[in-house]
């Protein structure tokens, strides 16, 4: 599998390591032999007709911050929709950071790969957040596979799960901890009686706050993965712009407080249901499922025949996003055999 | 509010009607935000059509002269205008088309809309010059579509999501935007053409995009009628229809839209209103959701004299196709034999005719349809070769071709469910002596359909419209 991958931060690296370590066994297991062809960050590219090793993309990377410095196949300079179409890869992985300021350069990524026969897998939120029923619809029409598994939940497979509750089923409505920067926040303020500014600065320090917090605590990342959310599950063609938002920023200490003496905690929730979808802090219940601690995730679906179905899992880190790939490649990987099986190359 | 509005032919066609079209559209557009979508000057697009073939034929005297006559017409609107300069180039891009098509010898389905294309291109920037405001093409406004050159189907999400952010920050209250209906752009940016539906198309297809509050489609007609007024003298405006109504009297061939060009306006419930720039004053008809039509029919005065209303008429309208031919697959080896209804309609799909009529007599011994003269003899011999034929199984006998029929259709949402309107067709009919040779009402109980022969459709649909008294 002739794989171009665009982004190669925290993610695309884990990925690369991650497909080397598994190698032997996705080979035996699925037949599996993927291969690097290409990698692109915001700098440059590197392209190799043989694939691109691991070790050598690493310690470029390292070294010289872009994958375009690498020695014979490096190319500097921002790579170009014209690059993905030319590379010849069978899988387009998209992992640049969910930025919605410009989801603009993500989707010409997906576009270009999608119209050019390739099929894609991302895990940046920022185009499905936007364009969701678009890219679906381009995948569709182009008859390629499109796969976001890491894009919601990461190393829990949250919308593989909530879509095998829908089927046959009807999910009425789904509430949703879906950020574990916020989640770590509220936990640690509900446990250590912290205001909101020194839980903020220790999820800096560990390390779970991304590069700027206000994505996580304004609950635009969470109104990202509810959008996919509702496209995914529940079939709604809704876009970021459809989400009600409210995040925790500056979130009083009173109010958890006010909510302890209810016997509940404050949670940042997304919630879609009959009257729409919205993010806002809200109280939960003391015994509720979906009261969960630290950075956790908590996805509560409503189905109509058998009530609520919750699924727990941790929703971030870069090796989990990188396992969400993988496995989206399989699956890919097995959906093309099925549909060409004399074009499948191990 | 926000409008698309759409021109047709006829409003474009010299500087005099464009500059009536542009000056129509300014004045709404001072207080709403307006798109003004526009086809290619009338008959321009039939030349463009033989300019691709005389290119391919290599037939350089033709080529010439329609080249010639497309120029002039451009060229003196464009200088009243002031759009000259870009007129000319465009021209001369068309100019560089078709040298390369005869060069090529060769005019593919790719190439036909390339060359197309130049009659809403052309027009555009006539209206854009008359506006005084942006103007671009459909794909530029976001409009993608699928490969199927000639007869492109949009990629609605892609579309919608791509309207929504190009053209959608464009247009505001004074600040109209002009664009090209009938032409798209594939996903790789090659143009396309939407085929039937054409320009009306890329009006419902932006009104959706841009939620936008109605679609105006101006043209030379008042809007639809309750029968063809050459045929029934007494026939009137209808002032609301359903969109469900609409389509079924596009399928009648009543001047109505194609019911391919109403989909994303009655997906998105947004009305269609048809009027006649020629009299801007008049209200024109109104196509909307039922809802819409009830609360509109509520709301108008029931004294009104010039425009018909519907105080829960079963039968709306009359309209009729004619020159139809009647087939009539017949035998008795049809009986009790499965497959067959499959064989005809395999054959007839496999020669691309287009069926608008459906008859199986319940004995099973004959299956009848109704497809338009064009089309006849193809249909005959598909039938002939697939059904009775060495290639088929002789799974019929008898193939029977009726020429010069006329389809008459009596359209309401108003009859499902109101019994004896089937009983009241056939008394009017009767009364006036008029044989009938085939009936059918689909399960959506829209409308029944008459085939009768074409000296008797005109007493058909005047006995219809009378008995229904659609007159007043």
């Amino acid at each position: 599998m002739r794989i171009a991958l665009v982004g190669f931060g925290v993610v695309g690296k884990a990925l690369v390591e991650l497909l080397d370590a598994q190698r032997d066994v996705l080979l035996a297991r699925h037949g599996l032999n993927p291969k690097i062809i290409a990698v692109m960050d915001s700098r440059g590219a590197a392209v190799s007709e043989h694939g691109l090793s691991s070790g050598e993309l690493l310690a470029c990377k390292n070294a010289h911050a872009t994958v375009g410095a690498m020695p014979a196949h490096g190319q500097l300079g921002a790579p170009s929709e014209r690059l993905i179409r030319d590379v010849g890869c069978d899988v387009l992985v998209e992992t640049s950071p969910s930025d919605l300021r410009r989801p603009d350069i993500a989707i010409a990524h997906l576009r270009a790969a999608m119209s050019a026969g390739m099929h894609v897998v991302t895990v940046n939120k920022a185009p499905l957040a936007v364009a969701m029923p678009a890219l679906l619809e381009l995948a569709r029409y182009n008859r390629v596979g499109f796969r976001f598994s890491g894009t919601v939940g990461a190393g829990t497979p949250v919308l593989a799960l909530a879509s095998r509750c829908a089927q046959g089923n009807r999910v009425r409505a789904v509430r949703a901890i879906i950020n574990g920067t916020t989640n770590f926040i509220l936990s640690r303020m509900t446990e250590t009686g912290e205001q909101f500014d020194d839980a903020l600065a220790e999820a800096v320090r560990l390390g779970y706050a991304e590069t700027d917090p206000s994505n996580d605590i304004d609950g635009v990342d969470t109104a990202m993965k509810l959008t996919i959310l509702a496209n995914h599950i529940m079939g709604r063609r809704a876009t970021i712009a459809d989400v009600n938002r409210q995040g925790i920023r500056g979130l009083a200490r009173q109010r958890l407080d006010d909510a302890r003496a209810r016997n509940c905690v404050i949670k940042l929730i997304g919630r879609i249901d009959d009257s729409g979808m919205s993010v806002a802090p809200e109280e939960v219940p003391l015994n509720s499922p979906l009261n969960v601690g630290g950075s956790l995730n908590a996805v509560a679906l409503d189905c109509a025949v058998g009530g609520e179905v919750v699924i727990i899992g941790r929703g971030a880190g870069g090796p989990e996003t990188a396992t969400a790939i993988l496995r989206d490649l399989i699956d890919i990987w097995q959906l093309d055999f099925d549909h060409h099986p004399a074009k499948a190359h191990p | 509010m926000k409008i698309v509005m759409k021109f047709g032919g006829t409003s474009m066609s010299g500087a005099n009607n464009i500059r009536h079209a542009a000056s129509l559209a300014l004045a709404h557009a001072k207080d709403h935000a307006v798109v003004c979508v526009v086809s290619a000057m009338d008959g321009v697009t039939e030349q463009l059509l033989d300019l691709g073939q005389s290119a391919a034929a290599g037939n350089r005297a033709s080529v010439l002269g329609v080249l010639s006559r497309i120029r002039t017409e451009h060229e003196a609107a464009a200088n009243t205008l002031g759009c000259l300069p870009l007129i000319d180039t465009t021209l001369r891009k068309l100019e560089t088309l078709v040298e390369g098509i005869s060069a090529i010898g060769e005019l593919t389905p790719r190439s036909k809309d390339a060359v197309v294309a130049y009659g809403e291109r052309l027009s555009t920037i006539l209206m854009g010059a008359a506006m005084s405001c942006p103007a671009m093409d459909g794909y530029e406004a976001g409009i993608v579509t699928t490969d199927h050159f000639t007869s492109a189907d949009p990629l609605m999400e892609l579309s919608v999501f791509q309207v929504r952010s190009r053209l959608g920050p464009l247009v505001a209250p004074g600040k109209p935007v002009v664009v090209a209906g009938f032409i798209a752009g594939n996903q790789h940016g090659v143009t396309t053409t939407l085929g039937r539906g054409g320009s009306d198309y890329t009006a419902t297809i932006l009104g959706a995009a841009l939620q936008a509050d109605e679609i105006w489609i101006w043209s030379d007609v008042d809007g639809m009628m309750t029968a063809d007024p050459r045929v029934v003298g007494a026939a009137r405006l209808m002032s609301h229809i359903t969109f469900g109504e609409a389509v079924e009297m596009g399928k009648f061939g009543a001047k109505s839209m194609h019911p391919r060009a109403l989909e994303p306006a009655s997906e998105s419930g947004i009305p269609v209103r048809m009027r006649n720039t020629f009299k801007p004053d008049n209200p024109g008809t109104l196509i909307a959701s039922a809802e819409t039509v009830e609360r509109a029919t509520r709301a108008s005065a029931p004294s009104s004299q010039t425009i018909s209303q519907r105080p829960a008429r079963p039968v709306l309208a009359v309209p009729a196709l004619k020159n139809m031919s009647f087939i009539t697959v017949g035998g008795a080896t049809m009986i009790g034999r499965t497959g067959t209804a499959a064989a005809i309609f395999d054959a007839l799909a496999a020669a691309r005719v287009n069926v608008h009529m459906i008859c199986q007599s319940v004995s099973e011994s004959g299956i009848s349809i109704a497809v338009s003269a064009a089309h006849t003899d193809e249909a005959r011999s598909a039938l002939e070769r697939a059904i009775i034929g060495v290639l088929g199984e002789r799974t019929a006998r008898a193939i029977d071709v009726q020429r010069a029929v006329t389809i008459v259709a009596c359209v309401g949402a108003g009859m499902r469910g109101s019994p004896g309107v089937a009983a009241r067709v056939f008394t009017a009919i009767a009364r006036d002596s008029i044989n009938v040779l085939a009936i059918a009402q689909g399960s959506s109980e829209l409308s029944i359909a008459l085939a009768v022969l074409d000296k008797d459709g005109p007493a058909a649909v005047r006995s219809l419209h009378a008995e229904f008294n659609l007159a007043e």
